[in-house]
């Protein structure tokens, strides 16, 4: 845990300094003809998209880390990353609504995407709770790394059959207008990649920060029992 | 010898069951319920009801599942009896197979009892697809009360537990609502698709039945 206490501060001022960095070429790049500023908004959701699941598959990996070696630095990591991973999936969420409103003239849709992240927020929620509403700690822990590498294997099918939904229930309407957005030309990509990389900075400054939180809370409410113990 | 732990562990749980009349009378009339709040929420007429019937099926499917759920480890809170059962001496995969039969029969049971019950409430008439769609239903069940009785284990002793299951069963079912509401109304639809759910629904099963026996493993280890 020594090593978050070392990163913590070079790793939020390096997310800093990319995130101004990265803000500031969004707003002096030319708007998109068709989109107007409304696309500045993709700025911000597609690093949010990949953030969500990037951290998603640190809580995968943490967790079967944490059942297989019974390391409780993973369980940590695992449970900093879900409340992280739940941020980036809600932020993802509401940036899309924001944009679908202007862009496709509805809040929302239920179109394979949306319908996928809302299924990952609701499962990260299921983690966060799932891990506190049993009575024992180390209990509580297992349960939620087991509820995590099933989300995971989960994920994908969730994904495929929403994907067969769509376009097998009806075509896919709205989702032509994201796809269009893969043809993005050079100067509109540099601020997205820097974006992006500053959206990592973040993701493990904020995992950072919150695992030592964690690491310390569990510290404290051991020292509680030990208390509670020595008193009897 | 292992098929026959499995089914010693499931005889015990319905025969359990059926005697007390708990579970499988509280699932049913749950179920009741369900309809009736469908039926006054939506008031659909007989063309609506026949659109509407795949959803109103699995909706109190689902619904009905959670309540059979929240009981499947009942008979094992008191006197150290979970703790019992797993003191027997088969794998603990064997033991989970045991109770998620036990869950899985008295599910289709209500769902034999809920299909006719439905299809005379809202006055539809697709008696003649009824075979078809107990089986897509039964397909579905396998994995849903795979998954279940392996989150029922997971909440085993835990705060407002059946909250809990709701939120954790419901958005990890979503592929096999998806795939089971699709193939049904593909049934009732003269030209409707079945294939691909039917396969989907099946990766669902098979994903779930061999994950959870291993979950469950995990989950009780000390």
């Amino acid at each position: 845990m020594n090593i978050l206490k070392k990163i913590q501060l070079p790793t939020g001022i390096l997310t800093w300094i990319t995130l101004i960095a990265g803000v500031w070429l969004v707003f002096n790049v030319p708007d998109d003809f068709q989109q107007g500023g409304a696309v500045k908004i993709l700025y911000i959701h597609v690093p949010s998209a990949k953030m969500a699941l990037l951290s998603y598959l640190v809580v995968t990996v943490a967790s079967i880390l944490h059942l297989w070696k019974r390391s409780e630095t993973a369980d940590i990591l695992a449970e900093a990353a879900t409340s992280v991973g739940a941020a980036f999936t809600a932020m993802t969420l509401a940036s899309g609504s924001i944009w679908g409103k202007p862009m496709w003239g509805t809040w929302w849709a239920w179109d394979a995407r949306l319908t996928s992240m809302l299924v990952l927020l609701i499962l990260f929620k299921g983690l966060m709770v799932l891990r506190h509403s049993l009575d024992d700690p180390v209990k509580g822990a297992r349960a939620t790394a087991i509820l995590a590498i099933i989300g995971a294997v989960d994920l994908p099918i969730i994904h495929y059959s929403v994907v067969w939904w769509r376009t097998l229930h009806q075509p896919p309407s709205l989702s032509a207008g994201s796809n269009a957005g893969i043809h993005i030309a050079g100067p509109l990509l540099t601020p997205l990649l820097i974006l992006t990389v500053a959206f990592m900075l973040l993701t493990l400054y904020m995992t950072t920060v919150k695992a030592r939180q964690i690491e310390a809370r569990r510290r404290l409410d051991a020292l509680e029992t030990a208390r509670m113990h020595a008193d009897e | 010898m292992l098929i026959q732990a499995i089914y010693r562990i499931a005889w015990k749980d319905v025969v359990g069951d059926l005697r007390r009349r708990a579970t499988l009378s509280s699932m049913l009339f749950f179920a009741i319920s369900v309809l009736v709040v469908f039926q006054a929420a939506f008031e659909p007429d007989r063309q609506e009801a026949l659109r509407l019937l795949p959803g109103l099926l699995w909706a109190t499917t689902l619904f009905t599942t959670l309540v059979g759920l929240g009981r499947v480890f009942q008979a094992e809170e008191e006197d150290g009896a979970f703790e019992g059962l797993l003191l027997a001496s088969v794998p603990r995969g064997v033991i989970f197979f045991g109770k998620w039969l036990g869950n899985l029969l008295l599910t289709l049971l209500v769902e034999l009892l809920i299909l006719p019950l439905i299809l005379v409430l809202f006055n539809v008439d697709a008696w003649k697809h009824v075979p078809a769609i107990l089986a897509i239903l039964a397909l579905g069940t396998l994995g849903l009360t795979g998954l279940g009785t392996l989150l029922a284990a997971m909440t085993r002793g835990a705060r407002s537990r059946e909250t809990l299951l709701a939120l954790l069963l419901l958005p990890l079912t979503a592929p096999m609502l998806i795939a089971g509401v699709q193939a049904i109304a593909g049934i009732l639809q003269a030209d409707g698709i079945v294939a691909p759910w039917i396969k989907l629904l099946t990766i669902f099963d098979l994903v779930y039945l061999a994950l959870a026996p291993w979950a469950f493993g995990w989950l009780v280890e000390e």
